[in-house]
């Protein structure tokens, strides 16, 4: 315990380092094209994560590994955006210091309000809300309705369903013995999910369809009691599956270029096929950051960071990136363990769940290991939503995290 | 210029993540290691008998004994349990000429060793089991 404080330095300051050397190196990639405003900001967002770093280690009693895992993440995401998009990175730049202070105030907030497990029905009627907000307002984008945008500001309502749902079956299960007593009390949690998912089929938004499933399917195999609905659930949606399969055309094109991407390599096959290419021209060690061309695959700074990072970075960060998601996630089933509170525990369970299968599917898509999704990697991707609701997440972990009294006197 | 830097930092990159993800799991390995910091085969500990997971409140799976050590559930003592049948001094274990006593502090539930309640003082036997508030516990001696 006293050597506490010299211990935590060292992974801190290795992140200050390496931040310090990338943001140089990308000053010196666009050193024509510089201006005042983009070095105050790249300066102030290392000074930011540094200081959150440091402040958290100092305030908080549970876990401290965490955030910096995922500043680690954020920042070999944003150094790798900033390389291929100067203005995304501009922006993203601004969506990671954003996070980290949703990150905080999550955690106060969160904290210092109790009975978060008794709001059953308000979470299910904010995502129903948000369904049919998308359903309505929503505009379309590659195929998929999942867009909303109020006054300018456009975000992702999936994004922040995500957390809600995970939130209900919490408290469902938390309050599991009350709702046992009522005569379809079973059957409600199981009832509101295939809601979700018919919303998500009607966006077409298949990547959250296959988060959301097996997110549910994960907790209820963990905690419901009656386990042949457990099975009938599978059954179920396995059967869904292939009926998605066959009504929508663009699930089969999605099978087909994963079987053989090659055969339609000018066509629908060409962003996985370019995918494939940088992963290779990358080798182990990388071409060196602004030597490769990521700018080949589309959508490279969304779904495609991943072969970006392998292709500048080296498959060696590649995996390191994959390694920080296990200690992410591992850490996440730890802290789920050591939880006493029975709603925190299924929620800090859900929320490295949803971390695991998220990072899992995109990983999977785009080395064409599993058919392709187009989602986000959490906190690593660009785009303002994911990153907002991860570190609104996280900030939720890290309250999970913490030891909270149920037995005070 | 860039160039070469770039081929460089390439592989300073790769070392730093390593290094980062090496040291935090360099940290998690301590940590897990703090949990059982007893090894379970020498000095004078006392061993939790409940399954931990039955209690609502948090212990350690054991404690090691030192000279004078104090079990209660305020935050002074020695050995903290946030048990609410425990009082917030409960009663003191003291070494004594490689000797080890139990002492009561006039608790409001009092404690039980072998399931007699110890009135003043009593000397602990090696396997003697130790009742406190809803926490059962076996006082080792290995010396």
């Amino acid at each position: 315990m006293l050597n506490r404080g010299v211990n935590y330095k060292i992974p801190r300051n290795l992140l200050f380092l390496f931040e310090s050397i990338a943001l140089f190196l990308m000053f010196m990639y666009y050193r024509n094209a510089l201006d005042r405003s983009t070095i105050i900001y790249g300066l102030s967002l290392i000074f930011i994560i540094y200081i959150s770093n440091l402040i958290l280690s100092k305030i908080v009693s549970g876990d401290n590994y965490i955030f910096l895992i995922v500043t680690m993440l954020a920042s070999i995401g944003i150094i790798m955006i900033y390389r291929i998009n100067y203005e995304q990175g501009f922006k993203q730049i601004i969506w990671i210091s954003l996070g980290i202070v949703l990150f905080f105030a999550t955690y106060f907030i969160v904290k210092r309000i109790k009975g978060w497990e008794k709001l059953f029905l308000y979470y299910c009627l904010a995502s129903v809300f948000l369904f049919l907000a998308t359903l309505l307002l929503g505009r379309r984008f590659k195929g998929a309705i999942n867009w909303i945008s109020i006054g300018g500001i456009s975000f992702q309502p999936t994004e922040i369903i995500k957390i809600l749902a995970i939130l209900m079956i919490a408290s469902y299960y938390t309050n599991y013995d009350r709702f046992k007593e009522k005569k379809w009390g079973r059957y409600y949690l199981i009832g509101i999910m295939y809601l979700f998912v018919f919303f998500l089929f009607l966006q077409r938004d298949l990547g959250s369809v296959l988060i959301f499933c097996s997110l549910f399917l994960a907790l209820q195999y963990i905690y419901d009691e009656n386990r042949k609905l457990v099975l009938a659930n599978i059954v179920v949606l396995m059967f869904s599956g292939l009926l998605g399969y066959v009504i929508f055309p663009h699930v089969r094109i999605r099978f087909e270029t994963w079987i053989n991407p090659w055969k339609y390599i000018d066509t629908i096959g060409y962003q996985i096929t370019q995918s494939l290419f940088a992963i290779s021209e990358g080798g182990f060690f990388g071409t060196g950051l602004g030597l490769g061309h990521p700018d080949f695959i589309p959508e490279v700074s969304k779904d495609f960071i991943f072969s970006a990072i392998c292709e500048e970075m080296g498959i060696l960060t590649g995996i390191g990136v994959i390694m920080l998601f296990m200690i992410l996630v591992y850490r996440g089933f730890k802290i789920s363990i050591n939880q006493r509170n029975k709603f925190f525990r299924i929620v800090a369970l859900g929320i490295s769940i949803l971390f695991g299968i998220q990072s899992f599917i995109i990983f999977g898509g785009v080395i064409n290991m599993i058919p392709l999704t187009g989602i986000t990697i959490p906190f690593v991707s660009y785009g303002g939503s994911s990153m907002l609701s991860s570190f609104i997440a996280l900030g939720i972990l890290q309250v999970a995290s913490e030891e909270l009294d149920i037995e005070e006197d | 210029m860039f160039n070469i830097l770039s081929l460089v930092f390439k592989y300073v990159f790769i070392v730093i993540i390593y290094m980062f993800i090496f040291s935090i799991i360099k940290l998690i390995y301590l940590d897990i290691k703090g949990i059982r910091p007893i090894p379970a085969d020498s000095g004078t500990y006392l061993k939790l008998i409940n399954r931990k997971d039955t209690l609502p409140f948090k212990v350690k799976e054991y404690y090691p004994l030192e000279d004078n050590v104090f079990l209660g559930r305020g935050n002074d003592n020695e050995i903290v349990i946030k048990d609410p049948y425990i009082s917030k001094k409960h009663l003191r274990i003291v070494k004594d000429e490689d000797e080890y006593f139990l002492e009561d502090l006039k608790s409001a539930n009092g404690t039980y060793v072998n399931g007699d309640r110890v009135m003043d003082v009593v000397k602990l036997n090696n396997g003697d089991r130790i009742s406190v508030g809803q926490v059962e516990f076996l006082f080792v001696n290995k010396e």
